[in-house]
């Protein structure tokens, strides 16, 4: 045919040159923040865990006893030959890379500071073969089950201490008082109507709790005598979790099941408190981490026994402790000298101090851990107010539709005013106005909340809208009121979209800084917040004040360890809340 | 015009005999919806020209026509579901139950619960089969066994053999015909008098339409259903009465289909019907 002769030399060429230079470009535009703030983050964890003083015998050491059984286990668990060839490449070809390029630049361009080749190999190489194998290892059955037990037991620790740090200044009676006169009527008389079927009881149930509460409210003055912080706990929270645990339980595996689930991590938690009080350490903090750790973790162990897949990974915890111990012991018997970090326990408990060695965050801490939590909740709630409205309740047309998109535009202008004009807001509304005082706890929960209120909103705004209107009609043709439409149909669907953005909002309140100058938050204080009144101090006022500081030691070691902590605690609690919008994506 | 229509369509009703379901109810079944004078607007366009008429108790309506003809707004005005369009106004009666729909004291959303509707589109909620059925009970605050009315219903919809070992399962997940079966048992959970569908088998491959059409001849033994398509071999396998718009919204011929598809009065729908226009 005509058409053979005319393609006889095939049928040419596309130049695809500019695809590939944008190609290229898009890569190195996303790698560029992710490498600078590696950096930054590789020289801040050498200054708070002072590696640069370590020997390379120590970091041999841990290397040997504590990366390379997590590696292996990662590998075991991937079982997948490919996977082991390729890490042993990376890990083996990096060793020789990284000396060589290292030892070059030093010698060829320009020494770098403060590091070595061994410990460049450990970012460079180790940390992102780790990072890669964990995440292959925890796609398999054993790395689960491992990932699932370890992060139980670690997430159920840090929900303990972070519980029994916000009641340092919730009232606890006021607390015990809501929860026997409100929470558990309400429940009882829900559960009693749903088993029954008594619709009645169950429609009574929300305004008898609320009734409850607030005759909490008033009897907390008249009430003479309480029982003790732990037998509060106790019966307020531990057995609840233990119920919750027992009831996830029970409906699987049968009555006898879900009372050892329960009942064994309750009764040491309660030993464990007790014990704690005789002791004279902090009881109630004690029996929260006891509990909210055990539970979760006897229910999935539970769960995974049953499944009988994976049993191994229960190893992980155990490998990880053997392998800090093994190395501690290793290290003492050979007298390698060993690092002294900067972020260590007392770090963690112990009140600033102008003396480098001694100084702490835990104040600082406490008053960042309690604002976050009155953030997340005051945005999170008006946040999903004003986006139902907007999105649900106002018409697009006529007078009222002019309004809506007015206050749209506004709010979405209002994201972008700088910090410090809202710490200005807040000093002249919540603490002169209103009256909440200049720097307490709670008008600096009420200024965060404002100012990440925009990105709230349209985040959650978007998320709403992107709920499609099939939905909302087949709600509407079946007979549901706007609300119920709204509830039942639109809000679960666009949560997952909802919580992304308060969580990135939220990482923003954590983190600043001006708003709390404004509102004149101490920039430290010696003794945490005991009341949403009392004066307080915040994780980056701390750090900000400290690099400050005449000594070196300040401004690196110190800082930089705060500069861990926050982050840490800010991965934590997006972690956390991930894992939620997860579990509520799965959920539908 | 449409008034000569419509009185047709009274005595037609009267005698309705012509029936090609033979488990259809006796002749002589009374009037479900009636619609008087209807007109509706759009902002200053016009989408319903003075319609009148009555559509019979369980029995197939369908209501067929050109797109933009007016057929799915007509459909949306007996559960009032054009109220969500801002810009819709709507003049004239609309009598269900022996009420005019669009009187002050109707509330629309009770009106609602009176009358199921399936959607061009499957639409189910993204949550679990069961939740899905079981939607319009709980709205509607239903104190009775729950699990039975779901069973029932999707037998009703004929989809239970096929889900009952995976009601906790997303009503995503089935295919698309299974989708729109689904939606029906929603829709027929509640137990309403009227199931409204706008064009339910146009998404879907001719197996899973069939499947839709064999269940509306079986919905029609407890159901008034009022069925949109532009399907016209759909209209004439499934429906007792046909109704024809055309542009405009003018409803132009109303009577049994046979008499429709045979031999239909007004030259625009035979023209329409044998694809000469439309």
């Amino acid at each position: 045919m005509a058409t053979d002769n005319a393609n006889a030399d095939g049928f040419g060429e596309v130049s695809r040159v500019r695809g590939i230079v944008f190609e290229y470009l898009s890569l190195g535009a996303s790698v560029f923040g992710l490498v600078a703030l590696g950096v930054l983050l590789v020289y801040v964890s050498i200054d708070a865990f002072d590696l640069a003083n370590a020997s390379p015998v120590w970091l041999l050491t841990y290397f040997l006893t504590l990366v390379v059984p997590f590696l292996a286990f990662c590998l075991y668990s991937a079982n997948d030959p490919a996977v082991t060839r390729r890490a042993l490449g990376v890990l083996g070809g990096g060793l020789v890379a990284v000396a060589a390029v290292f030892t070059a630049i030093e010698t060829l361009l320009v020494p770098i500071p403060r590091l070595n080749w061994q410990l460049a190999y450990l970012f460079v190489v180790g940390a992102p073969v780790t990072a890669y194998l964990t995440y292959v290892g925890s796609g398999e059955r054993v790395g689960a089950v491992g990932f699932g037990f370890l992060g139980r037991l670690l997430g159920g620790a840090a929900l303990g201490l972070a519980v029994g740090t916000l009641f340092l200044v919730f009232d606890s009676l006021v607390w015990f008082l809501a929860y026997t006169l409100g929470v558990v009527p309400a429940v009882a008389l829900y559960a009693f109507g749903s088993a029954r079927s008594v619709p009645q009881a169950q429609t009574a149930a929300l305004p008898a709790g609320l009734l409850g509460v607030v005759a909490a409210v008033f009897l907390r003055g008249v009430v003479p005598t309480y029982p003790s912080d732990l037998l509060i706990y106790l019966w307020t929270i531990a057995i609840p979790v233990a119920a919750a645990g027992a009831f996830a339980v029970a409906e699987r595996r049968g009555r006898t099941a879900a009372a050892v689930v329960a009942g064994v991590p309750l009764a040491l938690a309660a030993a464990g408190g007790f014990a704690a009080a005789g002791a004279g350490l902090p009881a109630p903090t004690v029996l929260l981490v006891l509990v909210l750790t055990g539970v979760p973790t006897a229910v999935y162990v539970s769960r995974v026994v049953d499944a009988g897949e994976g049993l191994v990974g229960f190893a992980l915890p155990v490998l990880l402790v053997g392998g800090v111990v093994a190395g501690a012991l290793i290290v003492e018997a050979l007298g390698v000298p060993a690092p002294d970090p900067w972020l260590d326990p007392s770090f963690l408990t112990e009140a600033p101090s102008q003396t480098p060695t001694e100084a702490g965050l835990y104040p600082a801490i406490v008053g960042s851990v309690i604002i976050i939590a009155m953030v997340a909740v005051l945005s999170f709630a008006l946040g999903v107010g004003t986006s139902v409205f907007l999105e649900e309740y106002t018409p697009g047309s006529g007078p009222l539709g002019t309004l809506t998109r007015i206050i749209q535009v506004n709010v979405a202008n209002l994201a972008a005013v700088p910090s410090v004009v809202y710490g200005l807001l807040g000093l002249g509304l919540f603490a002169n106005l209103l009256g909440l005082g200049i720097g307490t706890a709670v008008t600096a929960a009420l200024t965060l909340s404002l100012l990440i209120l925009p990105i709230t909103i349209i985040s959650a705004q978007e998320a709403i809208r992107s709920v499609p209107d099939d939905l909302r009609r087949g709600s509407d043709a079946m007979g549901a009121t706007r609300w119920q439409t709204t509830k039942n149909v639109v809000l679960p669907e666009a949560m997952p979209g909802i919580l992304t953005g308060t969580i990135l909002a939220l990482g923003r309140a954590i983190g600043e800084t001006a708003p709390l100058i404004m509102i004149g938050a101490a920039t430290t204080v010696f003794r945490a917040p005991d009341s949403l009144f009392s004066r307080f101090s915040a994780m980056p006022m701390q750090i900000y004040v400290w690099a400050g500081f005449p000594q070196a030691d300040f401004r690196y070691g110190v800082v930089a360890a705060g500069v861990i902590t926050l982050l840490i605690i800010l991965v934590g609690m997006n972690g956390t809340a991930i894992l939620l919008r997860n579990r509520a994506e799965r959920g539908n | 015009m449409s008034n000569t229509t419509s009185d047709d369509s009274l005595i037609t009703t009267e005698v309705q005999t012509e029936s090609n379901d033979e488990s259809a109810p006796p002749a002589g079944a009374g009037t479900a919806v009636a619609a008087r004078d209807l007109n509706v607007y759009y902002g200053d366009e016009q989408a319903i020209d003075d319609v009148s008429m009555e559509i019979p108790e369980k029995r197939v309506t369908a209501l067929i026509g050109p797109s933009g003809c007016g057929k799915s707004t007509f459909l949306r005005t007996i559960n009032r579901m054009n109220d969500m369009i801002e810009i819709c106004r709507v003049d004239g009666e609309v009598e269900f139950g022996g009420k005019n729909v669009y009187d002050d004291d109707v509330d629309p959303v009770a009106l609602r619960r009176k009358i199921g509707m399936v959607f061009q589109k499957p639409n189910p909620f993204p949550k679990s089969i069961r939740d899905n059925v079981a939607y319009g009970l709980k709205i509607q605050g239903f104190d009775g066994d729950v699990d039975a009315r779901v069973e029932e219903s999707l037998k009703g919809a004929a989809l239970w053999d096929e889900v009952k070992d995976q009601l906790d399962s997303s009503g995503l997940e089935l295919s698309g015909g299974q989708q729109q079966r689904l939606c029906i048992a929603r829709a027929i959970a509640p137990d309403p008098e009227v199931i409204l569908m706008d064009e339910p088998t146009s998404a879907l491959d001719p197996v899973a339409a069939s499947k839709i059409e064999d269940l509306i001849d079986d919905l029609a033994e407890e159901y008034t259903v009022i069925i949109v398509t532009h399907n016209m071999q759909q209209a004439a396998r499934i429906s007792d009465r046909t109704a024809v718009f055309l542009t405009g919204g003018e409803l132009v011929e109303y009577d049994d289909t046979a008499k429709i598809f045979e031999d239909p009065e007004e030259q625009r729908v035979e023209d329409y019907i044998t694809g000469k226009f439309g």
